[in-house]
């Protein structure tokens, strides 16, 4: 089996686009989030969210025509263009090889759904718009991808809700590892949409003005969008090509709580940490930091905070949300927090929890640099996701010496 | 392009099933298939909201309870009752250990999840008297993976949950996946499969999509258990069928026929076996002239004239997410129903009007059976 | 009781059978839903939003704790009820 490894970032998000940004903004701990402006929100008594305001597609991508494609699609492609530069792959070299993507989503297309359904309440079945229905599958979000950089390989879009970004990157090393493929764009993508506002609202999870992730007072959720993508390549290829290696996919660990379509699980999380860790062939100890999924729901963070102290005992690394800054972003919630990751594991420090105030006494020793990014010698980053459904995804990365 | 290769292993098929137009469970489609029983209903009375044909591949005797119930099926969405159904029939069928804590796990194909109900959750938005007065209840399942993740939950299954959203090529790219979690040792036996439902959402959308042909739309679930062929072997069982190599590209629609062609040579080579040696393919064909003709050449190119087509949509209509899972059941199914076949290969096809194409290599037993005309040529590994 | 606390409760055992998915007869006043219809959060979330919609009664989530059984969702119910009317 071959080792692989992330030598390209691209992210497409609501505090930066591309690696610079992105990672200046997550160590100043800057926040992406706004009032709604993307639908009426005007009903709805919690009305922010992490809206990529400034997302330009056609500044992005190149070949794919913005208007044939739905916005996660979009935000994907774009992810995958600046990931691919920053790797410093030739996209010509590219396209020739044994190469291709996966890309994770929660509600892929959806907002195309939301306008036919538009349509269809102002004026009935047969005025749905005949374009929109071919943009309706979430396959077209990988399809996006391989389209915009001419990739000849394996497209695949895996539907995993919240977690979707860490099965894409597992499935991904995979593909690498196993000499399916040689280079793999791995990552996620969705866009904010009125009906899963007004689900999460519902459910009394989200959040009026922003989200404190494993605060005390924590209230919710803030919905949010982008696109994130990585680019896996052999450790040797990288090397044979003089490449910047962010870091070493170790491996990675997926199960379910087959508990509750919603409510997080303790005993589910925990376990999957553990099978992250023996597929990653590292023990807890090996771990000096915990990338959170870190929702700022009640349940949430007690559920991880409560499996971290059991997989790592009483004090355990370090572990931070980022989505304190950027919001939900959904499918691509993990693979945002692979990048925010390895920018740290790059430039030596820890992404902050913003937002937070107050420690939670039912959190135990949880240490969730608060509010500023902090100087750190990162090894080994162990990335959480969990989803809907009890979809938990875990990935592990290495620095490589 | 991309093929399975080193360290990836063959699958083996331990048991299926199917919740279709033509017939439910493993021996009531492989039997409609066996005498060509097409599907085709009338669906006036399915839905309030109208709907653009009176006729389609659908099923609208459908009842989730008849199968698991009354408990907990009264809100379920029907993309989720389908495969609850259609995972708990695979279940049954399968002598794969399927009680084993945590290393058995679910990998499902959709387009978009059940767009009826993420469609009437977000007409809720709309047409409420708040925005936020939507049904709680109905949120999972507005969500892609609904379908999955209440398997799990139903048949208590903690291993691998997954969604693959593959349209067209879903059949495909479960098996692919699957291979490749059971190889990372991530699970041991996987229920891969698809699930498309029918709504006055999908039909209209259909209709636009087909315009000016007449394809009828189906759906329905079809659910595979999947195993490492030389652990089954080891365990002193006989896989129904094993799916030998598989491999997928990607290309501009219009090249679709060239990369369906090295998708059937690679997964060929992969799989160490001759073109002339493929009694069948069963393919994805549907009655859309141009996508119709691309996999038609692709498939020749490959494979020349010789290979007995299998096609299953004219019976079960189209299934989208379910085509390639359907295609696969016809093949067990004329496995079955025909002796002559036992051990020999076949090819499942997918192309999607998006570009994508691929191919999987399946090498299949006569099993005897309720279904089986006639007694097994032999036993053995295929 | 009168008669509108009678008609309330019906409907609003109506709305709780549905919801659980068991017959009307089957919800007692004082049987707790968790206990005795293995009812979850989500479903306590949808029968609150029932009642927001059909009875255009709306009672906060932070009442959830006290909606356990019939008997404390009418009680809670007819408390946020003159406020809403």
């Amino acid at each position: 089996m071959r080792r692989v490894v992330v030598t390209g970032l691209g992210p497409v998000s609501n505090v930066g686009t591309g690696v610079a940004d992105f990672g200046a903004s997550v160590r100043a701990g800057r926040s992406g989030v706004s009032p709604i402006t993307s639908f009426d929100a005007s009903g709805f008594p919690h009305a922010n969210a992490g809206e990529v305001r400034d997302f330009a597609p056609k500044e992005l991508v190149e070949r794919l025509d913005p208007a044939e494609w739905g916005r996660s699609s979009l935000f994907a492609a774009a992810a995958a263009r600046l990931a691919v530069a920053d790797a410093g792959l030739d996209p010509a070299e590219l396209a020739r090889a044994e190469a291709g993507s996966v890309m994770g989503t929660t509600s892929g297309e959806s907002q195309i759904i939301e306008r036919l359904t538009e349509e269809e309440v102002a004026g009935g079945w047969e005025s749905l718009s005949p374009h929109l229905p071919r943009q309706v599958p979430a396959s077209r979000l990988a399809y996006a991808v391989n389209r915009e950089l001419g990739l000849t390989g394996e497209a695949m879009t895996l539907a995993t809700a919240c977690s979707a970004g860490n099965y894409a990157i597992g499935y991904a090393y995979d593909l690498v590892r196993s000499g399916a493929a040689d280079y793999m764009v791995a990552g996620g993508a969705d866009s904010v949409l009125r009906w899963a506002h007004a689900g999460f609202y519902r459910l009394g999870a989200v959040a009026k003005h922003v989200s404190s992730p494993f605060d005390r007072d924590r209230s919710g959720i803030i919905t949010a969008e982008g696109g994130a993508a990585l680019v896996l390549e052999t450790l040797e290829g990288a090397r044979a090509r003089g490449a910047r290696v962010y870091a070493e996919v170790l491996g990675y660990g997926l199960n379910c709580d087959a508990d509750h379509m919603v409510s997080p699980h303790p005993e589910g999380i925990a376990e999957c940490m553990r099978r992250a860790h023996a597929n990653a062939g590292i023990t807890p100890d090996d771990v000096d930091y915990i990338c959170a999924h870190g929702t700022g729901t009640p349940a949430n963070d007690l559920a991880e905070a409560t499996a971290v102290l059991d997989v790592f005992g009483g004090n355990p690394p370090p572990i931070s949300s980022v989505k304190s800054m950027l919001g939900h972003t959904m499918g691509a919630s993990s693979a945002f927090g692979a990048i925010a990751s390895l920018i740290g594991m790059r430039d030596g420090f820890l992404p902050p929890t913003t937002n937070f105030a107050n420690h939670d006494p039912a959190l135990g020793g949880i240490d969730p640099v608060p509010n500023e990014a902090r100087p750190a010698r990162v090894r080994i980053v162990q990335n959480n996701g969990f989803a809907f459904g009890g979809n938990n995804a875990i990935t592990v990365f290495g620095k490589v010496s | 392009m991309n093929g399975t290769r080193a360290g990836v292993p063959t699958l083996a098929i331990t048991g299926w099933s199917a919740v279709s137009p033509i017939g439910t469970g493993a021996d009531g489609f492989t039997e409609a298939v066996r005498e060509g029983r097409g599907g085709g209903a009338d669906v006036s009375g399915m839905f309030d909201a109208p709907l653009p044909s009176d006729r389609a591949h659908a099923i609208p005797g459908f009842r989730a309870s008849d199968h698991l119930g009354r408990k907990g099926t009264r809100h379920l969405d029907r993309s989720t009752a389908l495969a609850l159904v259609a995972t708990k029939l695979a279940l049954e069928a399968t002598d794969a250990d399927v009680a084993a804590d945590g290393r058995v796990g679910v990998v499902l194909g959709t387009t978009a999840g059940s767009v009826r109900t993420t469609s009437e959750f977000s007409r809720d938005t709309l047409v409420q008297e708040r925005p936020y007065l939507v049904n709680p209840v109905m949120f999972p399942s507005a969500t892609i993976n609904c379908p999955a993740g209440r398997s799990a939950i139903w048949h208590g299954l903690r291993g691998v949950n997954a969604t693959v959203a593959g349209g067209q090529m879903s059949g495909l790219n479960v098996l692919r996946y699957g291979a490749h979690l059971i190889a990372g040792g991530h699970s041991d036996v996987l229920l891969a499969g698809a699930v498309e439902e029918f709504s006055p959402h999908m039909a209209w959308g259909h209709r636009a999509l087909t315009h000016g042909y007449d394809v009828p739309l189906g759906e329905g679930s079809a659910v595979f258990v999947v195993e490492d062929a030389e652990r089954v072997r080891a365990q002193g069982r006989l896989p129904e069928a094993e799916v030998l190599a598989s491999a997928f590209g990607s290309g501009a629609p219009e090249d679709t026929a060239r990369t369906l062609e090295s998708a059937v040579t690679r997964a060929l080579r992969l799989a160490g076996v001759d073109a002339d040696g493929v009694w069948g393919v069963a393919t994805g064909e549907h009655g859309i002239a141009g996508i119709d003709t691309a996999e038609d050449e692709g498939v020749r190119a490959a494979l020349g004239g010789g290979p007995v087509r299998v096609r299953v949509k004219p019976l079960v209509g189209e299934c989208n997410s379910a085509s390639g899972p359907f295609q696969l059941a016809a093949l067990l199914a004329r496995y079955r129903s025909d002796p002559g076949l036992h051990g020999r290969v076949s090819v499942l096809t997918s192309v999607s009007a998006d570009g994508a194409a691929g191919a999987a290599v399946v090498r299949g037993r006569h099993m005897p059976g309720p279904t089986a005309t006639t007694a097994p040529a032999g036993e053995g590994s295929p | 009781m009168s008669q509108t606390d009678t008609a309330l409760i019906d409907e609003l055992r109506e709305i709780v059978a549905d919801v659980l998915e068991v017959e009307p007869e089957e919800i007692t006043e004082t049987g707790l839903f968790a206990e005795e219809h293995e009812a979850d959060s989500l479903q306590a979330i949808e029968v609150l939003a029932r009642i927001e919609k059909n009875l255009r009664v709306a009672v906060p989530q932070s009442e959830l704790p006290n909606m356990g059984s019939l008997e404390g969702v009418h009680r809670v119910v007819s408390q946020y009820k003159g406020a809403s009317a």
